[in-house]
């Protein structure tokens, strides 16, 4: 109960730290705020074109041509027993030739063609491990792939990523700092009051508590109003944006969008992490009890 | 109560204390006097771990301070009133908020605060100033606020900075009384002062500090520019 009390207590100084600090908490949850809508809206763009790229290294095929001799169903089945297939598909050696009548005017031959596998992966950066282990099939003649698609796929794929992580850390860097030097400036202002505390034996959390919980409130206010900012973007500028993808790359599948609640989650996540852990940095780096 | 054994304080190199050996009993009240720069505020400073001695041990309640951990000073501290010569009270609180302030830091409910808090007010005859701000006080009224402060957790010790060194005579006079009568109750007093005319009327023990050293220390004693006669302590 007294525990309860203390932490009440915490709550209500974070209240009165807040109103004390004035037009000063609104400029700190603007600047956060445009911080975090800037991230939010990297975030939201990045791991959508991550999906996307995705996408396209599942379409991506490899086309598997067997032995006369095998069995394709065997060889279907042994193939897709590997982790890295999505999907396998027969097509007999007579549907391809009849495909390549009806398109080219052929000779009357006989059907020179082989029993073919159409194998989907999961990824396209599987496509460099999947193919030396189809060659070792016995059942298999050869193996084609896309192998420079493949590999510009996963080149992009991981250029997305670190660019990701290159503008989450220099954004959090930027909150990080401007949470730091507010709360700095709060520590400043009851520089007195915080020594005449400490004189009297309150207790280092009970001094340090009200300032990480003002941090933390900062993150989450600016968060609110990024996420604010970011459902109208989503609301009116989204639909635009999608029917523009669909009309330039129609094959894709439905719902490649990263989702917002994903998105509005690490805002929330992140702002309220790099408020408190900038106020509980410079709470620690400042105030020497 | 309070013992220094063979304490030093340097600050860069220049001693502020050197080689004190002091000990305050449990209910006694003691001024600790010299002039500027002799070192009192150090001495008071090592006694509530503001400042830890360069050599020797400081004792308070038992507690070697020089061991302490800094997550365990705020106890400490909780087992000390300390008053100040500029009564450091929070400008933005009323007087009953100021002396609340550590009972509800500590997570006391607001029945025992409020019984705490009016009997401290009472002690120091300020029981009708609850709802005041300091700045509406004189200096006396809020050197009193500060004394209630010191006393709300009924610390087993109370340590004055040169609490009379803003105050006219009469007030430093009361205040000083205040204190005696706290004493009384059976808590340690240790009064840091130049304020001779206080000293000379109280007949109190009188510790003296001179660069650093202890150079009297006298029961029922005054301070006379470095005199000191009656009964001089074993």
């Amino acid at each position: 109960m007294r525990q309860l009390r203390i932490l009440l207590r915490v709550v209500i100084e974070t209240m009165i730290g807040i109103r004390q600090s004035g037009w000063s908490n609104w400029l700190v949850v603007s600047i956060l705020a445009i911080a975090l809508t800037i991230f939010g809206g990297i975030l939201q763009v990045t791991m959508t074109l991550k999906n996307v790229v995705s996408a396209w290294g599942s379409q991506l095929e490899i086309s598997a041509y067997l032995k006369d001799t095998s069995d394709p169903k065997k060889v279907a089945k042994e193939v897709s027993q590997f982790p890295e297939v999505g999907l396998v598909e027969i097509v007999p050696k007579e549907v391809s030739w009849q495909e390549m009548q009806h398109s080219f005017k052929v000779a009357a031959l006989s059907n020179p063609l082989p029993n073919t596998l159409h194998i989907r992966l999961t990824s396209a950066e599987n496509v460099e491990k999947l193919a030396p282990k189809l060659n070792l099939i016995p059942g298999i003649e050869n193996v084609r792939y896309p192998l420079k698609v493949a590999r510009k796929i996963t080149e992009f794929r991981h250029f997305i990523e670190i660019a990701g992580i290159a503008v989450t850390a220099a954004l959090s860097a930027a909150t990080l700092t401007v949470i730091g030097n507010t709360i700095h400036l709060v520590i400043q202002a009851r520089h007195r009051e915080i020594e005449i505390l400490s004189l009297m034996g309150v207790s280092h959390f009970y001094i340090k508590g009200p300032l990480i919980l003002q941090g933390a409130m900062y993150g989450a206010g600016s968060a609110a109003l990024a996420i604010a900012v970011l459902s109208l973007v989503h609301l009116y500028i989204d639909p635009y944006v999608r029917d523009q993808l669909v009309s330039f790359a129609p094959l894709l599948p439905q719902s490649l969008e990263y989702g917002m609640f994903n998105t509005f989650m690490a805002l929330l996540g992140l702002g309220i992490a790099v408020g408190a852990g900038g106020s509980a940095w410079t709470s620690g780096r400042y105030i020497k009890i | 109560m309070i013992r220094l054994q063979n304490v030093c304080k340097d600050y860069a190199g220049r001693p502020a204390l050197s080689n004190v050996n002091l000990h305050v009993a449990l209910g006694e009240f003691a001024f600790l006097v010299g002039p500027s720069g002799a070192g009192k505020s150090t001495l008071m400073r090592l006694l509530y771990r503001e400042e830890t001695p360069t050599r020797g041990n400081v004792l308070v309640g038992g507690v070697n301070l020089t061991k302490l951990q800094p997550g365990q000073v705020p106890q400490l501290r909780r087992r000390l009133g300390i008053i100040f010569q500029d009564y450091r009270l929070l400008p933005r609180q009323t007087v009953f908020d100021n002396v609340a302030y550590i009972l509800r830091a500590l997570g006391l409910d607001e029945k025992q605060v409020n019984k705490r808090v009016n009997s401290a007010l009472c002690v120091v005859n300020l029981d009708n100033k609850g709802d005041a701000y300091p700045d509406e006080m004189s200096g006396g009224e809020q050197q009193r606020v500060g004394i209630a402060r010191a006393i709300v957790n009924g610390p087993p010790v109370l340590l004055a900075d040169e609490p009379t060194g803003n105050l006219d005579p009469a007030t430093s006079l009361e205040i000083v009384q205040l204190l005696e009568r706290i004493s009384q109750r059976g808590t340690t007093v240790l009064i840091s002062t130049h304020d001779q005319p206080i000293v000379n009327a109280m007949r109190k023990r009188v510790i003296s500090l001179r660069a650093g050293e202890i150079v009297s220390d006298v029961d029922s004693g005054v301070y006379d520019d470095g005199i000191y006669e009656v009964e001089t302590k074993g």
